[in-house]
Protein backbone atom coordinates (compact mmCIF):
# COMPACT_ATOMS: atom_id res chain seq x y z
CA UNK A 1 0.00 0.00 0.00
CA UNK A 2 1.31 3.25 -0.96
CA UNK A 3 -0.22 6.51 0.23
CA UNK A 4 1.11 8.94 -1.97
CA UNK A 5 -1.96 8.50 -4.46
CA UNK A 6 -4.40 8.62 -1.78
CA UNK A 7 -5.52 12.25 -2.42
CA UNK A 8 -7.76 12.08 0.54
CA UNK A 9 -4.63 10.55 3.12
CA UNK A 10 -2.28 13.07 1.44
CA UNK A 11 -4.48 15.91 1.69
CA UNK A 12 -5.18 14.91 5.75
CA UNK A 13 -1.34 13.94 6.74
CA UNK A 14 -0.05 17.51 5.10
CA UNK A 15 -2.75 19.37 6.93
CA UNK A 16 -2.24 17.69 10.14
CA UNK A 17 1.93 18.14 9.88
CA UNK A 18 1.20 21.82 8.94
CA UNK A 19 -0.83 22.02 12.53
CA UNK A 20 2.64 20.39 14.28
CA UNK A 21 5.04 22.58 12.78
CA UNK A 22 2.83 25.68 13.63
CA UNK A 23 1.79 23.92 17.02
CA UNK A 24 5.70 23.28 18.16
CA UNK A 25 7.40 25.98 16.15
CA UNK A 26 4.98 29.29 17.90
CA UNK A 27 3.90 27.12 20.78
CA UNK A 28 5.54 29.67 23.25
CA UNK A 29 4.97 32.48 21.08
CA UNK A 30 1.09 32.00 21.41
CA UNK A 31 0.93 30.77 24.93
CA UNK A 32 -0.29 33.43 27.44
CA UNK A 33 2.92 34.64 29.52
CA UNK A 34 1.72 33.26 32.41
CA UNK A 35 2.77 29.81 30.97
CA UNK A 36 6.12 28.30 31.76
CA UNK A 37 7.99 25.44 30.61
CA UNK A 38 8.73 23.80 33.34
CA UNK A 39 12.31 22.24 33.77
CA UNK A 40 11.06 18.45 34.30
CA UNK A 41 9.34 19.21 30.32
CA UNK A 42 12.42 20.52 28.99
CA UNK A 43 14.10 16.52 29.53
CA UNK A 44 11.66 15.23 28.11
CA UNK A 45 11.44 17.88 24.93
CA UNK A 46 15.61 17.66 24.41
CA UNK A 47 15.42 13.73 23.93
CA UNK A 48 12.35 12.89 22.51
CA UNK A 49 13.61 14.75 19.10
CA UNK A 50 16.82 12.82 19.65
CA UNK A 51 15.26 9.52 19.79
CA UNK A 52 12.34 10.17 17.16
CA UNK A 53 15.11 10.96 14.27
CA UNK A 54 16.99 7.64 15.38
CA UNK A 55 13.85 5.06 15.37
CA UNK A 56 13.83 6.71 11.71
CA UNK A 57 17.32 6.31 10.32
CA UNK A 58 18.20 3.30 11.95
CA UNK A 59 15.51 0.55 10.49
CA UNK A 60 15.92 2.11 7.12
CA UNK A 61 19.61 1.37 7.23
CA UNK A 62 19.89 -1.61 9.30
CA UNK A 63 17.27 -3.26 8.50
CA UNK A 64 15.54 -5.47 5.04
CA UNK A 65 12.69 -6.56 4.77
CA UNK A 66 11.84 -5.65 8.30
CA UNK A 67 14.99 -8.14 9.93
CA UNK A 68 17.95 -7.00 11.03
CA UNK A 69 20.50 -6.25 8.79
CA UNK A 70 23.94 -6.30 9.89
CA UNK A 71 26.29 -7.41 7.27
CA UNK A 72 29.44 -7.02 4.79
CA UNK A 73 26.15 -7.18 2.06
CA UNK A 74 24.31 -4.09 3.83
CA UNK A 75 26.19 -1.12 1.46
CA UNK A 76 24.11 1.59 3.14
CA UNK A 77 25.53 0.65 6.93
CA UNK A 78 28.89 1.34 5.59
CA UNK A 79 28.31 4.55 3.88
CA UNK A 80 26.55 5.42 6.61
CA UNK A 81 29.22 4.81 8.92
CA UNK A 82 31.74 6.72 6.81
CA UNK A 83 29.24 9.25 6.62
CA UNK A 84 29.04 9.46 9.91
CA UNK A 85 32.80 9.85 10.46
CA UNK A 86 33.29 12.79 8.20
CA UNK A 87 30.30 15.03 9.81
CA UNK A 88 32.09 14.01 13.31
CA UNK A 89 35.92 15.43 12.02
CA UNK A 90 34.57 18.82 9.60
CA UNK A 91 31.01 19.27 10.93
CA UNK A 92 29.95 19.75 6.90
CA UNK A 93 26.76 18.15 5.72
CA UNK A 94 27.39 18.63 2.02
CA UNK A 95 30.46 17.05 2.50
CA UNK A 96 29.14 14.57 4.59
CA UNK A 97 26.15 13.17 1.91
CA UNK A 98 28.82 13.23 -0.97
CA UNK A 99 30.88 11.00 0.85
CA UNK A 100 27.61 8.73 1.93
CA UNK A 101 26.61 8.57 -1.67
CA UNK A 102 30.03 7.78 -3.09
CA UNK A 103 31.09 5.26 -0.92
CA UNK A 104 27.71 3.43 -1.52
CA UNK A 105 27.43 4.02 -5.21
CA UNK A 106 31.17 2.77 -5.07
CA UNK A 107 30.46 -1.06 -3.07
CA UNK A 108 27.00 -1.05 -5.58
CA UNK A 109 29.50 -1.04 -8.00
CA UNK A 110 32.33 -2.99 -7.16
CA UNK A 111 31.36 -5.21 -3.95
CA UNK B 1 -13.60 54.54 7.21
CA UNK B 2 -10.08 52.74 6.16
CA UNK B 3 -9.84 49.23 7.83
CA UNK B 4 -6.74 48.51 10.09
CA UNK B 5 -4.56 46.00 8.07
CA UNK B 6 -2.87 43.19 10.39
CA UNK B 7 0.75 42.98 9.10
CA UNK B 8 2.09 39.64 8.82
CA UNK B 9 6.08 41.31 9.61
CA UNK B 10 6.56 43.39 12.47
CA UNK B 11 8.17 47.04 11.41
CA UNK B 12 12.00 46.69 10.95
CA UNK B 13 14.49 48.63 9.66
CA UNK B 14 16.25 48.21 6.05
CA UNK B 15 20.22 47.81 6.94
CA UNK B 16 19.31 45.47 10.22
CA UNK B 17 17.19 43.12 7.91
CA UNK B 18 20.54 42.82 5.20
CA UNK B 19 22.54 42.36 7.97
CA UNK B 20 20.42 39.36 8.95
CA UNK B 21 20.52 37.97 5.81
CA UNK B 22 24.10 38.72 5.42
CA UNK B 23 24.74 36.42 8.17
CA UNK B 24 22.75 33.43 6.77
CA UNK B 25 23.90 33.60 3.46
CA UNK B 26 27.00 31.72 3.67
CA UNK B 27 24.72 28.97 5.27
CA UNK B 28 22.80 28.60 1.96
CA UNK B 29 25.02 26.37 -0.04
CA UNK B 30 24.57 23.66 2.97
CA UNK B 31 20.16 24.57 3.40
CA UNK B 32 20.06 24.21 -0.32
CA UNK B 33 21.82 20.82 -0.26
CA UNK B 34 19.30 19.54 2.17
CA UNK B 35 16.33 21.23 0.20
CA UNK B 36 17.64 19.75 -3.33
CA UNK B 37 18.03 16.23 -1.03
CA UNK B 38 14.20 16.38 0.10
CA UNK B 39 12.87 17.82 -3.24
CA UNK B 40 14.20 14.58 -4.41
CA UNK B 41 13.93 12.14 -1.89
CA UNK B 42 9.81 12.65 -2.03
CA UNK B 43 9.51 12.21 -5.53
CA UNK B 44 11.59 8.97 -5.50
CA UNK B 45 9.75 7.97 -2.74
CA UNK B 46 6.78 8.26 -5.07
CA UNK B 47 5.37 11.67 -3.83
CA UNK B 48 2.88 13.07 -6.60
CA UNK B 49 4.41 16.88 -7.32
CA UNK B 50 1.54 18.54 -6.29
CA UNK B 51 1.73 16.54 -2.38
CA UNK B 52 5.40 17.40 -2.62
CA UNK B 53 4.86 21.11 -3.25
CA UNK B 54 2.43 21.20 -0.38
CA UNK B 55 4.50 19.69 2.07
CA UNK B 56 7.63 22.03 1.38
CA UNK B 57 5.62 24.98 1.76
CA UNK B 58 2.95 24.40 4.49
CA UNK B 59 5.53 21.66 6.31
CA UNK B 60 8.80 23.64 5.68
CA UNK B 61 10.38 21.34 8.59
CA UNK B 62 12.85 19.43 6.80
CA UNK B 63 13.73 16.57 9.56
CA UNK B 64 10.22 15.83 9.90
CA UNK B 65 9.26 15.63 6.05
CA UNK B 66 12.04 13.30 5.65
CA UNK B 67 11.12 11.47 9.36
CA UNK B 68 7.66 10.75 8.05
CA UNK B 69 8.31 10.45 4.06
CA UNK B 70 8.68 6.48 5.04
CA UNK B 71 5.87 6.24 6.54
CA UNK B 72 3.65 8.14 4.37
CA UNK B 73 5.56 5.78 1.24
CA UNK B 74 3.87 2.76 3.45
CA UNK B 75 0.40 4.15 3.80
CA UNK B 76 1.34 4.56 7.45
CA UNK B 77 -2.02 5.36 10.02
CA UNK B 78 -1.83 9.10 10.51
CA UNK B 79 -2.05 9.56 14.23
CA UNK B 80 1.49 7.10 13.59
CA UNK B 81 2.57 10.16 10.94
CA UNK B 82 1.35 12.73 13.34
CA UNK B 83 3.34 11.90 16.35
CA UNK B 84 6.26 11.42 14.34
CA UNK B 85 6.22 14.88 12.76
CA UNK B 86 5.59 15.89 16.41
CA UNK B 87 8.05 14.05 18.63
CA UNK B 88 11.11 15.29 15.39
CA UNK B 89 9.67 18.57 15.80
CA UNK B 90 9.66 18.92 20.24
CA UNK B 91 12.89 20.61 19.71
CA UNK B 92 11.40 23.89 18.89
CA UNK B 93 8.88 24.07 21.44
CA UNK B 94 12.06 25.04 23.40
CA UNK B 95 13.35 27.41 21.26
CA UNK B 96 9.90 28.66 21.25
CA UNK B 97 10.15 29.35 25.08
CA UNK B 98 13.66 30.54 24.90
CA UNK B 99 13.27 33.49 22.58
CA UNK B 100 9.48 34.08 23.38
CA UNK B 101 10.34 37.27 25.09
CA UNK B 102 11.70 39.38 22.31
CA UNK B 103 8.21 38.57 20.33
CA UNK B 104 5.79 38.68 22.91
CA UNK B 105 4.64 42.51 22.06
CA UNK B 106 3.64 41.77 18.56
CA UNK B 107 0.05 41.36 17.47
CA UNK B 108 -0.64 37.27 17.08
CA UNK B 109 -0.66 37.08 13.62
CA UNK B 110 3.01 38.62 13.44
CA UNK B 111 4.00 36.08 16.24
CA UNK B 112 2.55 33.04 14.38
CA UNK B 113 4.67 34.02 11.44
CA UNK B 114 7.62 34.66 13.19
CA UNK B 115 7.52 30.88 14.77
CA UNK B 116 6.91 29.13 11.21
CA UNK B 117 10.01 30.58 10.39
CA UNK B 118 11.79 30.11 13.83
CA UNK B 119 13.99 26.84 12.38
CA UNK B 120 17.35 25.74 13.53
CA UNK B 121 19.27 27.86 11.88
CA UNK B 122 17.49 31.17 12.24
CA UNK B 123 17.34 30.74 15.91
CA UNK B 124 20.71 29.85 16.31
CA UNK B 125 21.86 33.38 14.54
CA UNK B 126 19.48 34.96 16.35
CA UNK B 127 20.09 33.62 19.85
CA UNK B 128 24.17 33.89 19.41
CA UNK B 129 23.49 37.39 17.85
CA UNK B 130 21.49 39.25 20.90
CA UNK B 131 22.26 37.17 24.15
CA UNK B 132 24.29 39.95 25.95
CA UNK B 133 21.33 42.34 24.58
CA UNK B 134 19.61 43.60 27.82
CA UNK B 135 16.54 44.59 25.69
CA UNK B 136 14.26 42.48 23.98
CA UNK B 137 11.96 42.90 21.27
CA UNK B 138 13.71 46.18 19.47
CA UNK B 139 12.96 46.76 15.81
CA UNK B 140 17.16 45.52 14.92
CA UNK B 141 16.16 42.60 16.72
CA UNK B 142 13.03 41.78 14.46
CA UNK B 143 15.37 43.30 11.31
CA UNK B 144 18.10 40.69 11.79
CA UNK B 145 15.53 38.13 12.58
CA UNK B 146 13.65 38.60 9.69
CA UNK B 147 16.66 38.58 7.19
CA UNK B 148 18.20 35.50 8.64
CA UNK B 149 14.43 33.57 8.46
CA UNK B 150 13.51 35.04 5.51
CA UNK B 151 17.04 34.03 3.75
CA UNK B 152 16.91 30.50 5.04
CA UNK B 153 13.00 29.80 3.60
CA UNK B 154 14.32 30.86 0.34
CA UNK B 155 17.16 29.12 0.12
CA UNK B 156 14.96 26.03 0.88
CA UNK B 157 11.92 26.53 -0.94
CA UNK B 158 13.70 27.16 -4.14
CA UNK B 159 16.48 24.45 -3.80
CA UNK B 160 13.41 21.86 -2.79
CA UNK B 161 11.37 22.38 -5.69
CA UNK B 162 14.17 22.21 -7.79
CA UNK B 163 14.56 18.70 -6.16
CA UNK B 164 10.85 18.12 -6.92
CA UNK B 165 11.35 19.20 -10.52
CA UNK B 166 14.25 17.32 -11.21
CA UNK B 167 13.94 14.09 -8.27
CA UNK B 168 12.48 11.69 -11.32
CA UNK B 169 15.57 11.85 -13.68
CA UNK B 170 17.38 9.92 -10.49
CA UNK B 171 16.83 5.85 -10.97
CA UNK B 172 15.40 4.74 -7.37
CA UNK B 173 18.52 2.60 -7.58
CA UNK B 174 20.84 5.32 -6.88
CA UNK B 175 19.60 5.18 -3.38
CA UNK B 176 18.56 8.70 -2.49
CA UNK B 177 16.66 7.86 0.44
CA UNK B 178 19.95 6.88 2.24
CA UNK B 179 20.77 10.88 1.43
CA UNK B 180 17.47 11.56 3.01
CA UNK B 181 19.15 9.15 6.27
CA UNK B 182 22.06 10.68 5.85
CA UNK B 183 20.45 14.54 6.27
CA UNK B 184 18.67 13.27 9.28
CA UNK B 185 21.92 11.81 10.92
CA UNK B 186 23.65 15.25 10.36
CA UNK B 187 20.74 16.90 12.29
CA UNK B 188 20.95 14.28 14.86
CA UNK B 189 24.88 13.82 15.50
CA UNK B 190 25.18 17.68 17.21
CA UNK B 191 22.36 16.44 19.67
CA UNK B 192 24.06 13.70 20.57
CA UNK B 193 26.66 15.83 22.76
CA UNK B 194 25.83 14.04 26.20
CA UNK B 195 26.17 10.95 27.65
CA UNK B 196 21.83 10.49 27.87
CA UNK B 197 21.46 11.12 24.58
CA UNK B 198 24.11 8.87 23.29
CA UNK B 199 22.90 6.34 25.77
CA UNK B 200 19.16 7.31 24.24
CA UNK B 201 20.32 6.83 20.73
CA UNK B 202 21.75 3.49 21.12
CA UNK B 203 18.67 2.32 22.93
CA UNK B 204 15.89 3.67 20.44
CA UNK B 205 18.27 2.40 17.40
CA UNK B 206 18.36 -1.17 18.49
CA UNK B 207 14.95 -1.11 19.89
CA UNK B 208 13.55 0.27 16.35
CA UNK B 209 15.80 -2.39 14.30
CA UNK B 210 14.40 -5.60 16.31
CA UNK B 211 10.92 -3.96 16.46
CA UNK B 212 10.94 -3.13 12.54
CA UNK B 213 8.33 -5.72 11.85
CA UNK B 214 5.60 -4.75 14.19
CA UNK B 215 2.73 -3.62 12.67
CA UNK B 216 1.28 -0.11 11.80
CA UNK B 217 5.03 1.01 12.77
CA UNK B 218 4.33 0.93 16.47
CA UNK B 219 7.84 -0.23 16.67
CA UNK B 220 8.87 3.26 16.22
CA UNK B 221 6.87 4.40 19.23
CA UNK B 222 7.84 1.78 21.09
CA UNK B 223 11.09 2.46 20.60
CA UNK B 224 10.67 6.16 21.26
CA UNK B 225 8.95 6.08 24.35
CA UNK B 226 11.56 3.26 25.37
CA UNK B 227 14.57 5.34 24.65
CA UNK B 228 13.40 8.61 25.87
CA UNK B 229 12.73 7.46 29.02
CA UNK B 230 16.19 5.45 29.31
CA UNK B 231 18.30 8.93 28.16
CA UNK B 232 15.35 11.34 31.09
CA UNK B 233 16.08 8.65 33.98
CA UNK B 234 20.15 8.60 33.40
CA UNK B 235 19.91 12.62 33.19
CA UNK B 236 18.02 12.93 36.24
CA UNK B 237 20.13 10.11 37.87
CA UNK B 238 23.40 12.28 36.97
CA UNK B 239 21.86 15.36 37.94
CA UNK B 240 21.33 14.36 41.25
CA UNK B 241 24.40 12.21 41.20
Amino acid sequence: MNGFHDWVYMALAVAGLTVVTFATRSSFFMLPQSVQLPASWERALKYAPVCALTAIVAPTVFTRDHEPFISWDNHQMWALLAASAVFAKWRNMTAMICVGMAVFTALRWWA
Amino acid sequence: MKRARAHLFAYCPRSDFEEGVRSMAPLSLAIGVWGLVTGVAMVNAGMTMPGALAVTLFVYAGSAQLATLPLLAAGAPLPVVWATALLVNLRFVIFSAASRNYFVKLPWQQRLVAGYLNGDLGFALFSRRFADDPERGTPEQYGYFYGGAVTNWAAWQVSSYLGIIIGGLFPSEWGFELAASLALVAVLIPMANKFPAVAGIVVTGILSVLTADMPMKLGLLVSVVVGGAVAMSIDVWRSRA
